[in-house]
């Protein structure tokens, strides 16, 4: 009889209790120790920490643009899924179930806008944010591995948007693969020129492998596909969670740390400050090698992770959805004519942030596709081994100086590639001249490689007057940078049919 | 930042405004989808129409019981799925004949034979049926290649199933017009439709479903539509694309509708069987089973465009030259059936003549023979006296440069004359021939008489001899109509 009781008791509990052994706290956190028990006993937000410095909370320091990424990987993830439920991927059937979910499917129209736009401010956010991280010398000790795994998510991130841009399966997605697929094919130009095709055909090997046959078609679109809902996806989730755990690791967001720290005390409390003591054993949290929060240091100037970090997590969340449902709204993703391999796009333009490889392709296809980004890549990757100078950590440009290297760099970065431009528009190339001259001559000499040689120089000329290797690296990375933004509107606006310079798309002759 | 400020409160605000913002965002998109929908209001305004018109309960109950929905025909066979009706939802309703469009019913009579439900819309129509909005069903500005044929064209897509000629009277009136006209105009000699037609032109079996961007457009204003740019095209021709040898046909605006009609039509689809009419498939008969061939017609099709009517040399501006006069009777005297013949099935290569045999210009041997009893008319081949012997070659290319180059060119080629330094030519052209034409020269033409201008029979030889050197005859694995000892009955080349 008793024990019918207590199951009927049970059941008349099982909604409190269910909420009880769900929320676990039963209440908004109040104290600061509550707070911390909201997060670490809450397997998401375990991954931060406990507390969190004031300056990580800054926006004008971090600009949010980690967050936006991460809030634009989620939108993309859910509107991605709910794309998947009409796609098709096939070459017969792709197009049509795009237009399907633009005219039929209920809110499709809207959320294929919203996961176009949500990936273009993805990419633009993780320029972005290297940047940022780049500017505020954040990759130093002890965060070089992270810069690399940043590198790796920057890669992944543009491998995602490429793979996507396939999918509708129309004459712009069919005809900007079939440049991005050219791209990977430009090791010929070097092997062609020496001849060694025939034994090491590097380049047919990569375009092979990207389409699973010499021309886009139907293994294209399935390979794309696999690689854009599966493969990527599942990579860079990978690596954002290696990312975020590294943030942590490294001792949150970077910042100064020769500054003097704001008194321990938080809210008027002063805030004990823990010393190892060699006599004494401790938990693992206390013995963590490196610059932790907590470790040898009082809680200078941070606040309790809940909820101030999440309210900046809602923050970035929302403004992402905000700026891609605004977009969505006011502009459609494009969907042109049905992908014809007969009736090529003049100009074929790849996706605006290859664009700038693009013009680079149109010098030469082996530097453009393959040599500069690589180059590229490998000095982006260098930058926290050559730069070993903890100093101007956290700061923006490490400091006043830096600031106006920065700023001259940027001059020099835009007038150096502005005028190679007109030079080249204007006069010509070496082709031009020499009709005959050598493939190999235009792979080592061309606009692309000169523009790359121009910024090595300014930064070696800095490097010889500063003698800072970190200043010289801020010269680089900023003309890059210009070199970059000026290519990649060189590419969407400047270039017309036959890659022919005109002032404005509006004045391309109809072909 | 003081330190007890708030560190969250810029979050806190961001949070806010950018909440408020998604939730502004998210409302309109939901009324632009669900209430603002353009064809949501024409299925009001159509239900309206429909309670209005209902005279009795039935009818009354029925109206109301028309939902707002999504509605589409979907035809497997033919690949369309068509939402025209979602807007277009009187078109079986006969009660609708007097309402405006998008309710207005079809035509009743094409409804009969048509059935939507079968066809679609889009198989006669064209235009983007996936589309849910007129704008972009019209596909004109939308990218789509097929957009909404105008009612004055529509009938370009009767010839896809049917052969409009044997359609009853006036139901595709502009098409059949425009059929005649390719014929009468000489649209074939340069054009190809199922491989019977000259070279100089691009071939058009299946131009009608050529999208606009296979058009050049550049010098096309207005609409950039393809049959916009056919009838530009056909008005003016040099306009659109500058050097072109297609040259202004000179039609009238009717004309012209009616030719961009049929050029619309020549479309090449794979359709089930079920969907071919009767009549198309005795069409396709005929053309494996043909009548014997007029001559007279044939050469209207595709000889008189460039040789007009054959009794003149005609000069052509756009060739640059003069196009020989083959009717001529001073011509068919001197010239024998296979002769004629040969340069039918020939050709002139290096000139604007292409060859005509069933390999080239796709004409039948009896076609070709036709060819020939045309022109060859009551004209007998008279005996031509026997040629000079071949004399001195250098002594022929001193008169050649003198008497012959001003008009057939230095070395025989790139004058405004016929060209002699042509392997057809040469193979074709007997020495009695050339002889007789230098000697008497050939009525109706410019090309005059030497022999009454002094050129006696040993210079002629001479001229002979150096013609004969221009180029090599051309050598056929097989010679059409010729008997083997042709060059001995003429009997010039062996003395």
């Amino acid at each position: 009889m008793a024990d019918t009781r207590e199951f009927i008791q049970n059941l008349k509990d099982t909604p409190r209790n269910l909420r009880a052994s769900w929320l676990r706290l039963g209440k908004p956190p109040q104290s600061d120790r509550e707070r911390s028990q909201a997060t670490f006993h809450n397997f998401f937000l375990h991954l931060q920490s406990v507390r969190v410095h004031r300056n990580s909370l800054r926006f004008a320091y971090s600009l949010g643009l980690g967050l936006i990424l991460t809030a634009s990987f989620v939108v993309l993830t859910i509107t991605g899924i709910l794309l998947m439920v009409y796609y098709k991927p096939s070459t017969e059937l792709a197009y049509n179930s795009i237009k399907d979910i633009h005219y039929v499917v209920p809110a499709g129209r809207f959320i294929r806008n919203i996961h176009r736009w949500s990936a273009h401010l993805m990419v633009f956010a993780v320029f972005l944010h290297m940047a940022r991280v780049f500017y505020t010398g954040s990759y130093k000790k002890p965060r070089e591995f992270n810069w690399l795994i940043g590198l790796a998510l920057l890669v992944l991130t543009l491998a995602l948007s490429f793979t996507g841009y396939l999918l509708p399966w129309d004459q712009l997605a069919f005809w900007a693969i079939t440049i991005g697929a050219n791209i990977a094919n430009s090791p010929r130009e070097v092997t062609d020129a020496l001849g060694i095709t025939r034994w090491f055909d590097m380049g047919g090997f990569q375009k092979q492998l990207l389409l699973g046959a010499t021309y886009v078609g139907e293994e294209a679109l399935i390979r794309f596909y696999v690689l854009h809902i599966v493969l990527l996806p599942l990579l860079c989730g990978a690596f954002m969670g290696l990312h975020f755990w590294r943030v942590r690791k490294d001792g949150g967001l970077s910042r100064d740390l020769t500054k003097d720290a704001p008194p321990a005390s938080v809210l008027g409390r002063s805030m004990h400050v823990f010393q190892t003591s060699p006599s004494k054993t401790y938990g693992l949290m206390a013995i963590v090698r490196g610059r932790t929060p907590a470790v040898g240091r009082g809680p200078d100037g941070t606040v309790p992770s809940w909820p101030n970090l999440l309210w900046a997590y809602g923050a970035a969340l929302m403004f992402t959805v905000a700026v891609s449902l605004g977009l969505s709204l006011l502009s459609d993703a494009p969907l042109k004519e049905m992908a014809n391999p007969a009736i090529p796009e003049n100009p074929a333009k790849a996706p605006w942030y290859f664009l700038g490889l693009q013009e680079l392709v149109s010098y030469s296809a082996f530097m453009g596709g393959v040599g500069i980004p690589t180059i590229v890549l490998l000095g982006l990757a260098l930058i926290p081994y050559l730069d070993r100078d903890p100093r101007g950590t956290g700061q923006w440009f490490g400091g006043p100086e830096g600031r106006r290297v920065a700023w001259k760099s940027a001059l020099f970065g835009l007038a150096s590639v502005i005028s190679l431009l007109v030079f080249t528009v204007q006069l010509g190339w070496l082709r031009d001249w020499y009709p005959k001259i050598p493939q190999l001559m235009i792979t080592a000499v061309n606009p692309g490689t000169v523009i790359v040689g121009i910024y090595m120089a300014w930064s070696l000329w800095v490097v010889k007057r500063t003698g800072s290797p970190r200043l010289a690296a801020i010269a680089l990375f900023t003309c890059f940078q210009m070199g970059f933004v000026v290519l990649t509107l060189m590419g969407t606006v400047f270039r017309g049919p036959n890659w022919q310079f005109y002032w404005w798309p509006s004045q391309w002759p109809v072909h | 930042m003081h330190p007890n400020s708030d560190p969250a409160r810029l979050s806190k605000w961001a949070l806010l405004v950018s909440s408020v913002l998604s939730i502004v965002f998210l409302a309109a998109a939901a009324i632009r989808e669900n209430v603002a929908a353009e064809w949501k209001g024409v299925q009001r305004e159509y239900k309206t129409i429909l309670l209005a018109k209902s005279a009795d309960a039935v009818a009354r109950r029925r109206a109301e019981a028309f939902s707002i929905e999504i509605r589409q025909v979907t035809v497997p066979a033919l690949k369309v799925v068509d939402r025209c009706v979602s807007c277009h939802n009187g078109i079986e309703d006969g009660r609708m004949a007097d309402q405006s469009q998008p309710h207005r019913t079809h035509s009743q009579e094409l409804l009969k034979w048509h059935p939507v439900a079968k066809f679609g819309c889009t198989t006669c129509h064209q235009g983007q049926g996936l589309a849910l909005t007129f704008n972009d069903a019209k596909g004109e500005e939308a990218f789509w290649d097929y957009p909404l044929l105008p009612a004055a064209l529509t009938e370009a897509t009767c010839a896809t199933c049917h052969d409009p000629r044997a359609l009853s009277r006036g139901s595709a009136a502009k098409l059949v017009r425009g059929m005649e006209l390719f014929d009468v105009k000489g649209c074939a000699s340069c054009h190809k439709i199922e491989g019977k037609g000259g070279s100089l032109g691009p071939a058009l079996d299946n131009v009608g479903l050529k999208t606009k961007h296979q058009f050049m457009r550049a010098h096309l204003s207005g609409s950039q539509t393809t049959w916009n740019w056919h009838s530009e095209h056909l008005r003016d021709p040099g306009g659109l694309v500058p050097g072109t040898k297609m040259p202004s046909v000179g039609l009238t605006a009717a004309e012209r509708e009616a030719l961009t009609v049929y050029i619309l039509s020549l479309r090449k689809r794979d359709l089930p069987e079920a969907y071919l009419a009767n009549d198309k498939i005795e069409e396709k008969y005929a053309k494996l089973h043909p009548a014997a061939p007029k001559g007279e017609a044939l050469y209207a099709k595709y000889c008189s465009h460039c040789h007009d009517t054959g009794l003149y040399a005609r000069w052509s501006k756009n060739f640059k030259r003069f196009i020989p006069a083959i009717r001529n009777q001073a011509f068919l005297r001197l010239e024998d059936d296979e002769c004629l013949a040969e340069n039918i099935l020939e050709g002139r290569p290096g000139t604007e003549m292409p060859g005509w045999g069933p390999k080239a210009g796709g004409l039948r041997e009896a076609e070709i023979q036709a060819i020939v009893e045309y022109l060859r008319g009551e004209t007998k081949f008279t005996a031509l006296p026997p040629a000079p012997a071949r004399g001195s070659a250098e002594r022929g290319h001193r008169l050649f440069t003198m008497n012959c180059a001003g008009c057939h060119g230095v070395g025989g080629k790139n004058g405004f004359a016929p060209a002699l330094a042509n392997a057809v030519f040469q193979k074709a052209a007997t020495d009695a021939f050339i002889a007789e034409t230098i000697r008497n020269g050939r009525g109706n033409t410019p090309m005059p008489s030497f022999g009454r201008a002094g050129l006696g029979q040993q210079e002629i030889g001479d001229l002979l001899a150096y013609i004969r050197s221009l180029a090599q005859p051309v050598r056929q694995a097989r010679s059409y109509g010729r008997a083997p000892e042709r060059d001995q009955v003429a009997g010039s080349e062996e003395r």
